[in-house]
């Protein structure tokens, strides 16, 4: 019996179609997994358990700055207070607040005002947009120039909840 | 002259620019697919911020508390403040439970729950007594370090 002897290829073919099903399958996997989500940032607070700033120490302590956020009863801001002080319940009470801070610290990365806290306490019933808000004015400012943030109090705590005769509680 | 006749069986198709740009495909959407964020609720509107920057450092230990609402597709509330916790949805006043559990798991794999950061993505909706109490039952819990998430503020926000 004769073997007929198979003339080889010049090239050799690979088998492209199964390589191609699993790119498709790949493809199709990272399509439906993808889910846009916008970049999140987050602040941090100081709160020990040991709560209420009761450490004595002998070192001048420097008055802890509160703040007061009071709600109005739909959950918006009434009166944005620093202190006695009002700053009133606008758009621009943010910005004031940030510039009340800066005049406290008084300048950004001080040595002598590095330990300042910031209380904030705020109604019961206030949207917490607002918290964010007056945590990022403390923080904080956004230098469109040098596009850097610029850090005025790291220290922020929150005074403890006020349950009882606050709208919305 | 003598003309070599080309025998073609089959007409075969050129693959090879297809499978060029299928890969560019699949390299795009494994770059900005992001499955670090894949536990964040959707239903939870956070509250923007431009000072909200994202963090340089991973933190070793979290803790995600997620308190937001139940919505409908225009966006109004259908239920009052809830944590979106382990796929359940838990009325904020009754998670100490659900936060002692955490505690005794962390405890039992040697974490120190003074070390684990509870992380809190709060709708901006919710009235922040809730937050503060969930930040209350938390320290109850054992649990010491706090941050609180928000969106980066676009331009124009």
């Amino acid at each position: 019996m004769k073997l007929r002897g198979k003339k080889s290829d010049d090239k050799i073919e690979t088998q492209m179609a199964p390589m191609i099903d699993v790119v498709f399958q790949l493809l199709i996997f990272f399509m439906l997994t993808l889910k846009i989500i916008e970049p999140e940032g987050d602040f941090n607070i100081n709160m020990p358990i040991a709560a209420p700033s009761q450490q004595q120490n002998d070192e001048i302590n420097l008055p802890d700055i509160k703040v007061r956020l009071e709600a109005a009863e739909n959950g918006l801001l009434n009166s944005l207070k620093l202190g006695g002080q009002n700053l009133g319940n606008d758009e621009n009470a943010f910005l004031r607040l940030n510039a009340e801070i800066l005049k406290i610290i008084g300048r950004p990365g001080n040595p002598l005002t590095k330990d300042v806290e910031v209380e904030i306490d705020a109604d019961y019933g206030l949207n917490y947009e607002y918290v964010i808000r007056a945590v990022s004015a403390c923080t904080g400012r956004f230098d469109q120039n040098s596009k850097q943030v610029v850090r005025y109090v790291e220290k922020i705590k929150f005074a403890p909840p006020r349950r009882e005769g606050a709208p919305g509680a | 002259m003598r003309i070599k006749a080309t025998k073609a069986d089959v007409n075969e198709v050129d693959m090879t620019p297809m499978i060029d740009i299928v890969f560019q495909l699949i390299a795009f959407f494994m770059v900005i697919t992001n499955f670090e964020n894949a536990k964040a609720d959707e239903r939870v509107k956070l509250p923007k911020d431009e000072l909200a920057k994202p963090v340089e450092i991973k933190r070793e230990k979290e803790l995600l508390l997620q308190i937001g609402f139940i919505r409908n597709k225009e966006g109004d509330k259908l239920s009052d403040p809830l944590v979106f916790y382990a796929g359940e949805e838990i009325p904020v006043l009754e998670i100490s439970p659900a936060l002692t559990r955490e505690n005794a798991s962390y405890k039992s794999i040697g974490v120190d729950p003074k070390d684990v950061t509870v992380v809190i993505r709060a709708d901006r909706e919710v009235p922040t007594g809730l937050v503060q109490e969930m930040i209350k039952f938390s320290q109850e819990a054992g649990f010491e370090k706090f941050a609180m998430k928000a969106t980066q503020k676009q331009d124009g926000n």
